[in-house]
């Protein structure tokens, strides 16, 4: 397996002693993310999220299948990640690296254990036919903040996916195609996001957001802490690493749900625009199945 | 969803299995329990009960980093396991008779990986691991009974198994969890060293503290919870983790005083004077 190539000493002093004078090699304020950018593809639930030089591609799939014999009433919901060598040339095909292994446990417990998808709503007939959701999510360049990048493109897609509409008289399962009737979007309860703090230095008091590769790789510790815009943490990780003081991780939370409502300001914008560009000609409230209710 | 007893909660001012909302379980410690490793420690937390064995430093074990057990980063600027300092490669077993439903959890299980990861983070960062460079320091926890704060008592476990092994550290790692009573209302209570039970029905958070300082190794929230009360979880957590940490301390001083009347170490050698001084 290939190493991931480790800065330089000349780098490593360079940087810690940039960001111990409050400055950062990018030219950025330290709580300053980089330029973020979300395409949407023609199909539903794709997005391509782009953070600097970090980009994400997330694809939402829906099939229907049997529901897991113990929770006959829930749909079934999977995030998948892959981290391919296109990233870095660290990551193997196959073999999950501890950089794989934590973000999709970071994504199941932000996104899947805080329950942002309603999953009872995917049940269509109780303990025999159910939705199954699968977000299948790809690194395709790797340069620092995976996590909230990824987050934030597994949420964007989710939010964007719309599923076939379906119906259900006496035994019989109707799934309609697009043309037949108009997708119907998932039941999204809240948008948990992440927000990754870097710390540095000596005692870990120089706290920085958004952090690229090289700082990623020199930073002596991390904490991730997601919010939905309800002020609501759904998780909070500070796994190991130098010790930080205890109010500095509060105060941490406390940026977090700032930028958390920044992002999802963001978010919500790019998904109305989106809307707008499929609405051509105003037919999309015609065609909906919704209602006021 | 509140608790069976929560009814019971505001008359009695009880938890589930009669304590205060202070209190802790019974921590039974016991310490070089296996004589084959270099540390050994048994902990109980309630019906939590953990055994963790300690390897090391043992030169640097290449089969074992292949085989890709969590490998720890080294604490410092180290970098990876060489030069920098030792690895603390982390291995924890599930016992299938551990908790009540006998679940068999595969190798590829992202929990275990992720608390073997945390672990193996937070004791690197305790540890001076740059006094053993290129080696590894092995440790092997085996869950026996799980009843609720799992990671606290892994991570109290191996502290009293790497204290056993003489590996230097800064001080004592202790961790310990605290949770809210119900997450809904604005008069909630906090609760410290949940079990299983009360686990799975309310917030809560792991918090890890190096000694009896406000300093944070780890800090792991899986469930919801309104912003403005983490500060109270934390609060109470740290506390906890500083009664945690005496009773760490206690048991480390007892051992000490037995391997002195054992004559294992003679008093006032250098062992036994660091003891009188740290512990």
């Amino acid at each position: 397996m290939p190493r991931e190539a480790e800065p330089s000493l000349n780098e490593r002093a360079f940087v810690v002693q940039a960001l111990q004078e409050g400055l950062r090699i990018d030219g950025r304020a330290l709580d300053q993310f980089r330029e973020l950018d979300l395409k949407f593809g023609d199909q539903y639930g794709v997005a391509d999220l782009t953070l600097g030089k970090t980009r994400i591609f997330a694809k939402v799939s829906a099939e229907v299948t049997t529901p897991y014999t113990d929770r006959p009433f829930d749909g079934i919901f999977t995030i998948t990640t892959e981290l391919s060598p296109m990233a870095s040339p660290s990551f193997e095909v196959n073999r999950p690296t501890e950089t794989e292994i934590m973000l999709s446990r970071l994504l199941e417990k932000t996104v899947r254990r805080s329950n942002a998808l309603d999953t009872e709503s995917l049940c269509l007939v109780s303990g025999q036919k159910c939705w199954s959701i699968r977000v299948d999510l790809h690194v395709l360049s790797h340069d620092g903040n995976l996590i909230d990048a990824s987050c934030l493109a597994v949420v964007a897609a989710l939010r964007h996916f719309r599923k076939p509409d379906t119906s259900i008289e006496g035994e019989t399962l109707t799934i309609y195609t697009p043309a037949e009737r108009e997708p119907v979007p998932l039941s999204w309860l809240h948008s948990p996001l992440c927000v990754t703090f870097s710390f540095f230095g000596e005692e870990a008091d120089i706290v920085v957001m958004d952090a690229n590769l090289l700082e990623e790789q020199l930073r002596v510790t991390s904490f991730t802490i997601s919010f939905n815009k309800h002020g609501e943490i759904c998780q909070g990780a500070k796994l190991g690493g130098t010790t930080v003081e205890a109010m500095t991780l509060i105060k941490c939370a406390n940026d977090a749900l700032d930028k958390v409502k920044e992002l999802t300001t963001w978010l919500d914008l790019k998904l109305v625009e989106d809307s707008k560009r499929r609405d051509k000609g105003g037919l999309m409230a015609e065609l909906s199945a919704e209602n006021e209710r | 969803m509140p608790l069976d007893t929560s009814s019971a909660y505001p008359l009695a001012l009880l938890r589930v299995d009669g304590r205060r909302w202070n209190d802790l379980r019974r921590l039974h410690a016991a310490v070089r329990t296996q004589a084959a490793a270099d540390g050994s420690a048994y902990l109980e937390m309630g019906n939590t009960k953990v055994m963790c064995t300690v390897t090391g430093p043992s030169e640097e074990n290449k089969r074992r980093t292949a085989a890709s057990t969590a490998t720890g980063n080294t604490g410092g600027a180290g970098g990876g396991a060489g030069a920098g300092g030792a690895e603390v490669a982390v291995e924890i077993v599930v016992g299938g008779f551990s908790s009540v439903d006998r679940k068999r959890r595969g190798r590829g299980d992202k929990r275990i990986h992720e608390l073997q990861t945390t672990l193996s983070k937070a004791l690197a960062a305790a540890l001076h691991t740059h006094l053993y460079p290129r080696s590894t320091i092995a440790l092997s926890l085996h869950v026996l009974s799980q009843d609720g704060s799992l990671l606290a008592a892994l991570l109290n476990a191996s502290t009293l198994a790497l204290v056993d092994a003489g590996i230097p550290m800064s001080d004592l790692p202790v961790a310990c969890t605290a949770g809210l009573t119900s997450a809904a209302s604005a008069a909630d209570d906090p609760l410290v060293d949940l079990n299983a039970q009360e686990e799975q029905e309310l917030p809560f958070l792991t918090l890890a503290t190096l000694g009896d300082t406000d300093r944070v190794m780890v800090l792991v929230l899986e469930t919801r919870v309104q912003a403005a009360r983490l500060k109270d979880m934390v609060d109470l957590a740290a506390d906890a983790c500083k009664s945690v940490h005496k009773s760490l301390r206690e048991v480390v001083r007892r051992r000490g005083e037995h391997m002195v009347e054992e004559g294992a170490v003679e008093k006032g050698a250098s062992m036994a004077m660091d003891m009188d001084i740290d512990v």
